[in-house]
């Protein structure tokens, strides 16, 4: 059997879904939005605040660096900001030829 | 099933304080976070300490496993006593339910115990998370990729046992890295009848040998002749989505990026794939070659090291 998926950039996840995917309150994830760690711009209502793959990625991210690190959520949030752009220089790394020959 | 020292795991003494565990963890968790760490086994360590973690710093399971656990090693084969875990209420906290499919066969038996709740309404499942390895090319034509899974079940008697669990999975063209799909009820099960929850797998390319993804664009190299270079014209390039023609501008030079607009992974709009350059010497390896090479010397006054190169 084969089962069908959506994806959550196409059919996006509430505030409620998002939060029961990451296994938080939603005030959790209010709190953290209303501090620009999640998403940004912030929407005018939350409840009407949709979220996609980035967000979700974001949102777990964040989670797993507070919980294993009793980090504070603006140190968890730059930590995340830190793997992603060291995740991004890795695969532009991974261009680049490693044989140096040393003359 | 074997029995698994906690206090090994995070190099405590049975005697530790909450807080040596917390120090401990802190330490660990460092080194093996999956994020961060540079360890070959880290994403395997660092479940390991996360269960060691889940156990010995919550009070209740502490004391639990103690009263358990007294004589046994590790590795050694055990089997709970039929009164293991009473007079103790440990079971949602520590370690969610959806860890659970990360757990040892040794921590679900002992902690994941679902009916020891004292949940006597309806409760929705917890959503589970996996990743999903496919290729670049799966991307473009979508594809059916098959997925193993650890589920925990709820038995009979209230334990959680781990079941292997094979999904096929429908991957819809124009995914691309880090995006989620989300399968409806294919989480955990609910409890007191509640409904099931959803599973999310977040996509990953697998290494391809000459291209790779940023968001919808592709990146590779496009390997061509001196002749091809210095004097352009169409030729044959490979994509993901298999050959096309284009024509290569006259005096390129290796570096040189070349934009196939809507060649990349297929969206609205779809990306485009961008080609480097990559000018390729025949070797001089015959007289032939080593006199065309001369030859190009005596007529070609060049010197790539002097001004720009012209």
């Amino acid at each position: 059997m084969t089962f069908a998926c959506t994806l959550t950039d196409e059919t996006p996840l509430s505030l409620v879904e998002l939060a029961s995917a990451c296994h938080v309150e939603p005030a959790w994830i209010a709190e953290r939005m209303m501090a620009g760690l999640i998403i940004e711009p912030i929407p005018d209502r939350l409840d009407n605040a949709v979220f996609g793959s980035r967000a979700l990625h974001r949102t777990r991210s964040l989670l797993r660096i507070e919980r294993d690190f009793d980090a504070n959520p603006e140190l968890a949030a730059l930590v995340v900001d830190l793997l992603d752009e060291v995740t991004r220089l890795r695969r532009q790394l991974g261009e680049i030829p490693h044989s140096i020959d040393i003359l | 099933m074997q029995f698994k020292d906690y206090y090994a795991t995070l190099g405590v003494e049975r005697s530790a304080s909450q807080d040596d565990i917390r120090k401990a963890y802190r330490r660990l968790a460092r080194k093996y976070h999956p994020d961060v760490s540079k360890e070959a086994n880290a994403e395997q360590m660092m479940k390991e300490v996360n269960e060691a973690n889940a156990v010995l710093s919550d009070p209740e399971k502490r004391a639990a496993y103690d009263q358990m656990g007294q004589g046994f090693q590790a590795g050694q084969d055990f089997t709970p006593p039929p009164d293991w875990g009473n007079g103790f209420e440990f079971s949602g906290r520590g370690f969610a339910q959806n860890d659970m499919h990360d757990a040892s066969d040794f921590f679900a038996r002992m902690f994941g115990q679902g009916s020891r709740s004292h949940h006597t309404h309806q409760m929705r499942g917890e959503d589970r998370h996996a990743k999903i390895v496919i290729d670049l090319t799966a991307a473009y034509t979508g594809a059916h990729e098959t997925v193993q899974l650890r589920v925990p079940e709820i038995e009979a008697n209230g334990q959680v046992s781990l079941r292997e669990q094979t999904l096929q999975i429908a991957i819809p063209r124009g995914v691309i890295e880090g995006q989620h799909l989300r399968i409806a009820g294919q989480g955990s099960p609910g409890l007191n009848g509640g409904p099931t929850g959803d599973l999310y797998l977040e996509i990953s390319f697998r290494p391809h040998g000459k291209f790779r993804a940023e968001g919808r664009d592709i990146h590779g190299k496009l390997p061509l002749t001196p002749w091809e270079a210095a004097l352009g014209g169409p030729i044959q390039a490979e994509t993901p989505s298999g050959p096309i023609d284009i024509r290569i501008p006259p005096n390129s030079q290796s570096g040189r990026k070349l934009r196939l607009k809507g060649r990349g992974i297929p969206g609205e709009p779809a990306g485009d794939a961008y080609l480097e350059l990559q000018v390729v010497l025949p070797p001089a390896d015959s007289d032939a070659a080593r006199d065309l090479y001369k030859k190009m010397a005596e007529t070609l006054p060049f010197n790539p090291r002097k001004g720009n190169g012209s």
